[in-house]
Formats: structure tokens, sequence, C-alpha cells
């Protein structure tokens, strides 16, 4: 490009100076950036999401193949089913539990690694370990652990700490509290992620303010609970809410260790919707419980990413 | 004169037991918490390296009580079949002798090297469509403004937030009018799926880290922008993509719901194979089973070395940087 070429393209007016005119096929259309991606997430997504809804109003029959429309009978009949709350029931309870010990104990392990011990970047690199075992294999590792005879865990707990009485199994699979048992793999697995995202966030805490607390006559409690904690809620925040989706989906660890047994003491909403489903082949049933638990999911996850204010 | 000098020494000298003590409580401290942890992390870690010692302890050493954390003997049966493909019952037999009850462990016995390819040809292909997908779309989200950019990212969001259960009914019916169910194709895809949000809003955080400046830069020496951000950008964010793919691989590695429903036999990734080993068989073989799973799970532990910094970053989709 010449010089007078610059110096003419510079001079030529724009079309409309207060729009810049863009052409559809260009770099500049943030579109064509994104739109595969869109398009792939909505065929997985949103497209099943509606055809889910579809299918909660029919009932497939297994004999004559076909689907016949029922209305909304399936969804009155989840209303009605003792099953469905008792596993509504039963997931409230795991998230809720679950998220509660493993705040505080990641809280506490956080702090302690933080304190600097003798290794601790030795053990930070251990403890991702649970973090990234397969689900599945997780499962199968604590079912060993709570083998109602053998089990470590039941080891410890009837002739160590004599809790557990011999003659009933208690944790294991089925036992009467099996769903300790899958609170434990849980909490085991997901509590080290807590860990590490508070250690993140108190490295991320400026050492000045600390100080500055310190100096003022703050005490450790006072310099841990009005300055630290404070400053770490938004990454906890992120933490709780990646785990409270988690937790409401929970399936592996009960497809493994329990199958949603003993009596449905284990059944969580995602196992009760698999059960209809692929076992009982109740499409519709199985459509409304996966729409009811996306419900849940969604409106949980939406209301506490709105309430702490969490970006991208 | 001398006075005065004793009196300095003496101060010196308490203040310098002051420092002892004072020195002597710190590492008492400090030895104090070292244990307290230590004693923590053990309990992480105890699970994990239970799994393996039962993989090599000979039959009557893994129900031991107390149990038993010392190899007083090692048997590599269990990984001979495993991994080495021997004969499943003639094993057991020469293994437990009477003890065990003889299960099935599926079609190919524990066998667990097919799987394992199948695991890693749909981890690798999938997390290589989702890369190619994801950084195009982070770069835009990252440098773009268009309207409505929250609710995108809100949307990519919300997918990843979809219980599995809620979308995999339709998904399977689809993938059988398509004849889909149990091919590498099908597979490959929804594992795409799972990823994909993942991948985008990491690699957008990691965009946001580079100023704007260097793409204008690019583009003041004659970059395109599609240039600036291949030829240019995409180095910046190499790390991100190295975390991101290690991610999406070790989740589509442990996925096990989706890919329970999309495949009958042939096709089974590690975790479905371990759920199949498992419900097939009568009593459950722990010691086959500890050596599949710890086959399973030593390469995760390997893959994890590698992004271990950018860990709690990737597990939250770019929100904390670590």
């Amino acid at each position: 490009m010449t010089r007078s070429d610059v110096l003419i393209a510079a001079s030529q007016p724009t079309a409309t100076p207060s729009k810049p005119r863009r052409r559809f096929w260009s770099a500049e259309n943030p579109w064509l950036w994104i739109t595969p991606a869109i398009v792939f997430l909505m065929l997985y997504s949103i497209f099943p999401l509606i055809y889910n809804l579809v299918i909660s109003f029919h009932d497939w029959k297994t004999r004559s193949k076909y689907w016949e429309f029922i209305g909304t009978e399936n969804w009155t009949n989840l209303f009605a089913d003792s099953r469905f709350w008792n596993s509504l029931m039963i997931t409230f309870t795991y998230v809720i539990v679950a998220m509660a010990i493993q705040i505080v104990l990641g809280f506490i392990i956080a702090l302690l690694l933080d304190a600097k011990p003798w290794g601790s970047g030795l053990m930070q690199a251990l403890i991702i370990l649970p973090m990234v075992t397969a689900p599945s294999v997780a499962g199968m590792l604590f079912r060993l652990l709570t083998h109602s005879e053998f089990g470590t865990i039941t080891w410890l707990l009837r002739d160590v700490f004599q809790i557990m009485s011999a003659q009933e199994p208690l944790i294991g699979g089925t036992g009467r509290y099996a769903l300790i048992g899958i609170l434990l793999v849980d909490i085991w697995q997901w509590t080290p992620f807590f860990v590490l995202i508070i250690l993140a966030g108190l490295k991320g805490i400026p050492e000045d303010v600390v100080e500055a607390a310190h100096v003022d006559g703050a005490n450790w409690v006072q310099r841990l609970w009005r300055v630290k904690v404070p400053m770490l809620k938004t990454v906890l925040a992120v933490a709780v809410l990646f785990r409270l989706v988690d937790l409401y989906k929970v399936f592996d660890y009960v497809a493994i260790m329990t199958s949603g047994g003993p009596g449905g003491r284990t059944e969580t909403l995602s196992y009760y919707g698999y059960v209809n489903t692929f076992q009982q082949i109740e499409w519709g049933y199985g459509a409304a419980i996966g729409i009811t638990l996306m419900l849940l999911v969604w409106v949980s996850a939406f209301a506490f990413q709105k309430i702490f204010r969490i970006r991208w | 004169m001398t006075i005065v000098q004793s009196q300095d020494q003496a101060r010196t000298d308490a203040w310098h037991k002051v420092q002892n003590q004072r020195h002597r409580r710190d590492r008492l401290g400090k030895l104090l918490l070292t244990s307290v942890t230590v004693f923590i992390v053990f309990l992480f870690v105890f699970p994990i390296y239970f799994w393996f010692s039962a993989s090599v302890k000979p039959f009557q050493y893994i129900f031991r009580l107390p149990p038993q954390i010392t190899f007083p003997e090692t048997t590599g049966a269990w990984w001979s079949v495993v991994i080495g493909g021997r004969d499943y019952f003639e094993t057991l037999r020469e293994e437990a002798g009477g003890l065990s009850s003889t299960g099935g462990g599926g079609t190919g016995g524990y066998y667990v090297v097919p799987y394992l390819v199948t695991s890693l040809i749909v981890g690798g292909l999938s997390t290589l469509v989702v890369i190619s997908i994801a950084t195009p779309t982070a770069y835009a989200l990252s440098r773009f403004d268009p309207r409505g950019k929250q609710n995108i990212i809100f949307f990519i969001l919300s997918t990843r937030f979809m219980p599995v259960v809620t979308a995999v009914l339709p998904i399977y019916l689809i993938y059988q009018q398509f004849k889909l169910i149990d091919t590498y194709g099908g597979l490959i895809i929804a594992h795409v799926v799972i990823n994909l949000p993942l991948a985008i809003l990491l690699l957008k955080s990691f965009f946001d880290d580079i100023p704007r400046d260097l793409d204008d830069a690019a583009q003041v020496d004659g970059c395109t922008r599609f240039g600036a951000f291949w030829r240019i950008l995409i180095r910046y964010i190499a790390p991100g993509i190295v975390a991101a793919t290690v991610l999406c691989v070790i989740f589509s590695w442990n996925e096990l719901l989706l890919t329970l429903y999309l495949t009958r036999s042939e096709l089974r990734t590690i975790p479905v194979a371990m759920t199949t080993f498992d419900s097939s068989s009568g009593g459950t073989e722990w010691g086959f089973l500890a050596a599949a799973g710890s086959a399973a799970m030593i390469p995760v532990f390997i893959f994890i070395l590698f992004v271990q910094r950018h860990l709690v970053r990737g597990l939250t989709m770019g929100a904390v940087r670590g």
C-alpha cells in the first residue's frame, strides 16, 4: 500500500459515522466465533430438555411401542408418590449435611496448611488425589472400607471405638445408616476442593491488611472471623455454588455403593430418575423426575449466583 | 565500668534465653501443627493407599482385621489378570482356592486394557474437539461485547449445571434413532458436551488475563483479527489450553452416568466397566476390583501433576484464580 492509498483510505467518509457498518462474514462479528459452541450446547441441553418436557406428558407403551398422551398424569402421580418425596428429602439431607461438613473441614484443613507446617507443599499435592479419583472407583473403594464385616471403617466404629454393635451393619451398603457411607465418600472426595479454594483465597488476602488488624489489637479469632472470612466470601461462594450443583446431582456413589437401598434409604432424586427411566422403563415418569431435579438445581444455583454476585 | 558491662552481659543473656525459649516454643508449635496436619492428610490419603495395597495383597490379607497396612507377602495375580490378560478363573482358583464365590466379571473377565484404550480414545478425541470449539468461543467472549453477553455466559454455565439424568433419555432416544448407541462418534460427541462449558469459561479467564493492548499491537503491526488470535494470543494462553485439556480428559475419563446409558457392551469406558464387573459377579472380587480401579486411577494421578497449579481455576471454571 502506497502512502497516497493510505491517505485516500483515511479520507474516505464512512457511510454512517455513528454506527460502523459491519459485514456479516467478518472476524469482527462475535457471533461467528460463538455460534458453533452455542449450537452444540443447545443441541445437547435445550433440545433434550424440551423433548423431555414433552415426554413427561406421555406414557411409553413398551409392548406396542407407542407414546400415549396422558396429560399431566405423570406430574400428579409424582406429587402423590411417597417414594419421590422420600428421595427429595434424602437429596436435601445429603446436600445440606455434606456441604456443611465439607465447608467446616475444608476451612480447618486450609488454615492448618496455610500456617505452613513442614512439608505443606507435598501435603497439598497429596490432598488433591481424592478429588481426581473417579467417583465410581471412590465408591468401590468406600464399599470395601465400609464392608459390613471386614471394612476398615466398620472395624474402627465397631471394634476400636465401639460405637456400632457387631450384630447390625450400619453404614455399609445394607446398613440402616447407609447414607452416612455415601456422605463419607463425598466428604473424602470433595473436602479437598474446599481446601484448595480456601487456600487460594487465603493467599490472595494482602498481608498488610491482616498485619494492620494485628497491630490494631485484633486477636487470632478476630483476624480470622472479621478480616479473613469476609475477604474469602466471594471465593467461598464460588466453591459452594459448584458443590451445590454437584451434590444435587449425586448418582455415581449411590449406583455403586447401595443401588438406592436398603429400602430406599439412600435413593437420591438422580438415582430415582435413573431407576424409573432405565430399570422400570417408565420413561414419562422418569422425565418428570429429571425435570424436577433440573428445576431444583437451576433455581438454587441461580438464586445463589445472584445473591453472591458471582460473575464470570 | 565492669558493673555496667556485666549488667549488659546479663541483659543480653536474658534476652538470648527468652529468644531461645520463644524459638523452642515456635518449633514445638510447628511440630504440633505439622503432626495434626499430617494426621488429617493421612486420613485422606489412606483410602487410596489401602486400595493400591489391596491390589497386590494375596486374598487372605485383604480382609484381615485390623487392616493389614504392611506387605508381608505380595502377589501379582490380580494385576496379571487385569493388565496381563491371564485367565480369570484359573487365577481365582489358584489364589483363593475354594474361599471365594466365583463371580463372572463380565465377558472378558477383569481384563481392563480394552476399556482403558476406549477411555483414552474417547477422552482424547472429545477433548480435541472441545478445545478447538472452546478456544474461539472463549476468545470472543473475552474480547467482544455482543448484546446479551452475560446471558450467553449464563447459558453456558447452566448447561454445566444441568443434571445428566434430565438430558439423557432424549439423547438416548435420538441416538437410537440415528444408530449412535454404542459408537465412538456418539460417545465422543456426548463427552464433548460435558466438557465444553468448562473449557470455554476456563479459557475465557485466561484470555481475560492478557491485556487487550497485545491484540491492538498485533493488529497495528498488520495482523488481521483472526491472525492476532491464531498466531499470537494462542501462544499466550498455551498454559490455559494445557490445563483445560488435562481437566477435560480427566472428567471424560471419570464420567459414569451418560456413558452408562449410551453404551451397551462393546464400548465401555473404564468407570462403566468397573460397575459391570461388579454387578455381573456373584461375590465381589476385591483383589481384581482393586487392581482394575488402580489401573483407572494411576493415569489420572499422573495427568494431574501437570496442572496442579491451575486446578482450582479449572474446577471453578476460571472464577477463582488459584
